[in-house]
C-alpha cells in the first residue's frame, strides 16, 4: 500500500529493533531513564536512608503522642514536623554537587550582571540589610511561640478538656507558626553567599554536548556539527534565564521560556540564524527527554490532595474543556490544523506550557504550533493572574470559592499561587492544590491525545488501522513518560511521607530530574526561536482563530469551574470547606 | 549585513524597553500592580514557573491541608 503523506496512518507497520538505538523516542526514553537511574541510586543507594528513616520514625513517634494527649496540634507537635522538614536529600554531598553543577542565571533586580555573578562584598552588604528585618521577625516569633506556649500550659492544666482553651491555644499555635514562616524567609535573606556561575555553565554546556551528542551520534547525525552549533543554543537558553530572572518581567511571567523563544526569533528573522547552528536545534530531542524526566513529578498520589471537590474540579472539568474546545474549534471555528487546535485546547484547560509541549509532542505539532499556544496563554496567564483576584474580591466572593476557580483556571502554577496569595492564605491554598492535581492530569492527557491521533486523526478515510501500525505510529516517548510517572507514583505510595519528601521529592526530583528537566525545556524553547520563521508563524494565526479558540475555551472553562466548585466546595462537601 | 544588525538590535531594543522600561512605569503608576509586586517579592512567589514542582507555596498548600483535613 503506497503511503502519500507521512502524516496518514496506512497499514504497513514497520519498526524494527533497530528503532531502540537509532530513534529519537527511544534515545529521550534512555537519556531520560538514565538521568532517573543515577538519581535514584544515588539518594537511595548511597544517600542517609537510614539516618533519615530513624529521625522521621522518632520524629513521627512524638506527633503520636502529642495527637494522642491534645485535640489541637501542639507546639511539640510542629517542632517535631519542623525536624522532619530539615531532612532534605538535596544536602547530601551529591544534592550539593549537583545543584552546583546545574545552576542557572538567578533572579536581578537593576544590573543583569547579579544574576550571574556575586562577589562576597555584595553578599555581605544584602545580609546586613537584611539583618533588621530577620532580627524584627524573630522578635515577634519568640514573642507568639511564648503567647502559644501559655496557652497551651492552660489548656493542658485543664486535661485538654475545656473546649474554649483548647480553641485559644490551637489559634496561638497557628498565630507563632505564621511567624515563624516570615521569620524563616526573613533568615534566608540574611544568610546569601557570593557565587559565579559562569565555569559551572561552561561545564554544563559541556556536559550536554557529551550526552545530546552521545543520542546525536545514534541517530547517524553529524556530532561536530552538533557541538558547534549547541554552543549557541545553550548561550541564547542562558541569555533567555538572565533576562527572565528580572523582579518586573518575572511578574508578569514573562519568563526564561518565554525570552528564548523571542530571542531565538529575533535572531532567526533579523541577522538569521546562521546554518551551522540549525544541526543543534534539535527541538524534540530535548521536549522529548525532558518530557520524560516530567514524568517523575507527575505522581498519581496528588491527585487526592483535597479531597472528591479537588478531583471533580480538576479530573472532571478539565478533560471535559479540552474535548468541548476541541471539538467546538474543529466543528465551528473550522481550525485548518487539528494540531494547534488540540494545543491550544490542552495549553488553556490542563496547564499552560508544560500541557501545551507535552500536548504538541504527543500529536506532533510543528514548532511555530507550540511557540502560538504558548504565547497565548502567556499573554491571557499574565493577565487573568491580575484580574480574576480583583474581581473576586470586588464581588465579595468566597476565598475557597475563588481559590478553587482560579486554580482550575488560570494556565501556569506559579501564577496561580501568585493571584491565590494576593487574594488570601486559604485562597492561595485552594488555588495551588487544586492546579497541582490538574498538573498531574499532562500524562493522561498526553497518553490520551498520542493514541487518538494514532488510532483517528492519521487514519486514512474509509481504513482500518492494526495494532502493529498503532505501535509503529505511537510517540513512543509518551510510554518513557508514563513509565516514569508510574515509577515514581509507586516509590512515593511505596515511602511514609516523611520519607517521600527527604529523598523523592527533595532528593531525586528537586535534586536530580528536575534540574535538567528545567535546562532542557529552556535549551528547546531557545532551539524553537532560532529555527522559527515570522511568516510561517503568522500563517498559524490566520483569522485569529486560536485566538477566538482560546478566549471561548477559556471562557466555558470558567463558568464551567466556577459552577463546579461551587457545588463541590459549598453543596456536597461543605465540610470539607469549614474545615479549610 | 549592518542592516540586519540593526534589525536586531532594534527589534531587541523594543522588546527590552517593553519589559523593562513600560512594565515597571506601569507597575509605579497602578496602585494594585504595585501592590502585587510587593507581595509577590515579599513572598518569595515566582508566576513564571509552570509545574507544581517548581513552586514552593504549592508544597505549603498541600502541607497545610494535609494539617487541618487530617490526611
Amino acid at each position: 500500500m503506497a503511503q502519500t503523506d507521512a502524516n496518514i496512518v496506512v497499514d504497513h507497520g514497520r519498526s524494527s529493533w533497530s528503532d531502540l538505538w537509532t530513534k529519537e523516542d527511544y534515545l529521550a526514553i534512555w537519556l531520560g531513564f538514565f538521568v532517573i537511574a543515577v538519581s535514584l541510586t544515588a539518594y537511595f543507594g548511597f544517600g542517609p536512608k537510614e539516618e533519615f528513616a530513624s529521625k522521621i520514625e522518632a520524629a513521627s513517634q512524638i506527633q503520636s503522642a502529642e495527637a494522642a494527649k491534645a485535640p489541637f496540634k501542639t507546639i511539640t507537635w510542629y517542632n517535631a514536623e519542623a525536624d522532619k522538614k530539615k531532612l532534605k536529600g538535596t544536602g547530601t554531598a551529591f544534592g550539593k554537587f549537583v545543584t552546583h553543577w546545574t545552576k542557572h542565571p538567578g533572579s536581578w533586580k537593576s544590573n543583569p550582571v547579579d544574576s550571574l555573578i556575586r562577589s562576597e562584598a555584595q553578599a555581605k552588604a544584602l545580609n546586613e540589610k537584611a539583618m533588621p528585618a530577620f532580627e524584627e521577625a524573630k522578635g515577634k516569633a519568640a514573642a507568639a511561640l511564648a503567647a502559644a506556649g501559655q496557652a497551651e500550659e492552660a489548656a493542658a492544666a485543664a486535661a485538654f478538656k475545656d473546649p474554649a482553651l483548647n480553641d485559644g491555644a490551637a489559634a496561638k499555635i497557628k498565630n507563632w507558626q505564621a511567624a515563624e514562616k516570615k521569620a524563616g524567609a526573613a533568615k534566608a535573606k540574611t544568610t546569601q553567599k557570593a557565587y559565579n556561575y559562569i565555569p559551572g555553565l561552561i561545564g554544563l554546556c559541556a556536559f550536554f554536548i557529551v550526552i545530546f551528542g552521545a543520542g546525536i551520534v545514534l541517530m547517524k547525525k553529524s556530532f561536530p556539527d552538533f557541538a558547534k552549533g549547541f554552543v549557541i543554543v545553550f548561550l541564547v537558553a542562558v541569555l533567555a534565564y538572565m533576562l527572565g530572572g528580572q523582579a518586573i518581567s518575572k511578574q508578569y511571567g514573562f519568563g526564561a521560556e518565554a525570552w528564548g523563544i523571542l530571542l531565538g526569533m529575533l535572531v532567526a528573522n533579523s541577522i538569521g540564524t546562521p546554518k551551522w547552528v540549525l544541526p543543534a536545534c534539535q527541538v524534540e530531542f530535548f521536549i522529548k527527554t525532558g518530557l520524560v524526566l516530567l514524568g517523575g513529578e507527575v505522581l498519581f498520589g496528588k491527585i487526592l490532595a483535597i479531597g472528591i471537590p479537588g478531583i471533580f474540579v480538576a479530573w472532571v472539568v478539565t478533560p471535559i474543556v479540552l474535548v468541548c474546545t476541541f471539538i467546538f474549534g474543529q466543528k465551528v471555528l473550522k481550525m485548518e490544523s487539528k494540531t494547534l487546535n488540540v494545543v491550544v485546547s490542552a495549553d488553556m484547560s490542563v496547564c499552560g506550557t508544560s500541557a501545551a509541549i507535552a500536548a504538541a509532542a504527543a500529536c506532533r505539532a510543528k514548532k511555530e504550533e507550540l511557540t502560538l499556544s504558548i504565547g497565548l496563554s502567556l499573554v491571557f496567564t499574565a493577565i487573568m493572574m491580575i484580574v480574576m483576584p480583583a474581581f473576586i474580591k470586588a464581588v465579595g466572593m468566597p476565598e475557597i470559592l475563588g481559590g478553587a476557580w482560579m486554580g482550575g483556571t488560570i494556565d501556569s502554577t506559579g501564577a496561580v499561587a501568585a493571584a491565590g496569595a494576593f487574594l488570601g492564605e486559604k485562597a492561595m491554598y485552594v488555588a495551588a492544590t487544586i492546579k497541582m492535581i490538574q498538573n498531574v492530569m499532562i500524562g493522561v492527557t498526553a497518553f490520551c491525545i498520542a493514541l487518538y491521533w494514532c488510532m483517528r486523526v492519521e487514519k486514512q478515510a474509509g481504513k482500518t488501522v492494526g495494532a502493529g501500525e498503532i505501535w509503529h505510529r505511537f510517540p513512543k516517548f509518551v510510554l518513557g513518560f508514563l513509565a516514569a510517572s508510574i515509577l515514581f507514583s509507586l516509590l512515593d505510595s511505596s515511602l511514609s511521607k516523611g520519607m517521600a519528601d527527604a529523598l523523592l521529592d527533595n532528593g531525586a526530583v528537586k535534586g536530580g530530574t528536575k534540574l535538567l528537566r528545567d535546562w532542557f525545556f529552556a535549551l528547546s524553547f531557545a532551539a524553537i526561536g532560532l529555527s522559527t520563521n515570522f511568516r510561517e508563524l503568522a500563517k498559524y494565526f490566520k483569522g485569529g482563530k486560536p485566538l477566538i479558540l482560546y478566549v471561548c475555551g477559556q471562557s466555558f472553562n470558567m463558568a464551567l469551574t466556577l459552577t463546579m466548585a461551587y457545588i463541590m466546595f459549598y453543596l456536597v462537601f461543605p465540610e470539607i470547606t469549614a474545615r479549610i | 549585513m549592518l542592516q540586519k544588525i540593526g534589525k536586531l538590535a532594534a527589534s531587541l531594543s523594543v522588546c527590552l524597553i517593553f519589559v523593562y522600561v513600560f512594565l515597571p512605569y506601569l507597575t509605579e503608576s497602578v496602585d494594585i500592580l504595585n501592590r502585587m509586586s510587593q507581595y509577590l517579592e515579599s513572598n518569595g512567589i515566582d508566576p513564571t514557573r509552570y509545574y507544581y514542582t517548581d513552586v514552593v507555596q504549592v508544597k505549603e498548600a498541600e502541607d497545610y491541608l494535609e494539617t487541618v483535613l487530617d490526611r
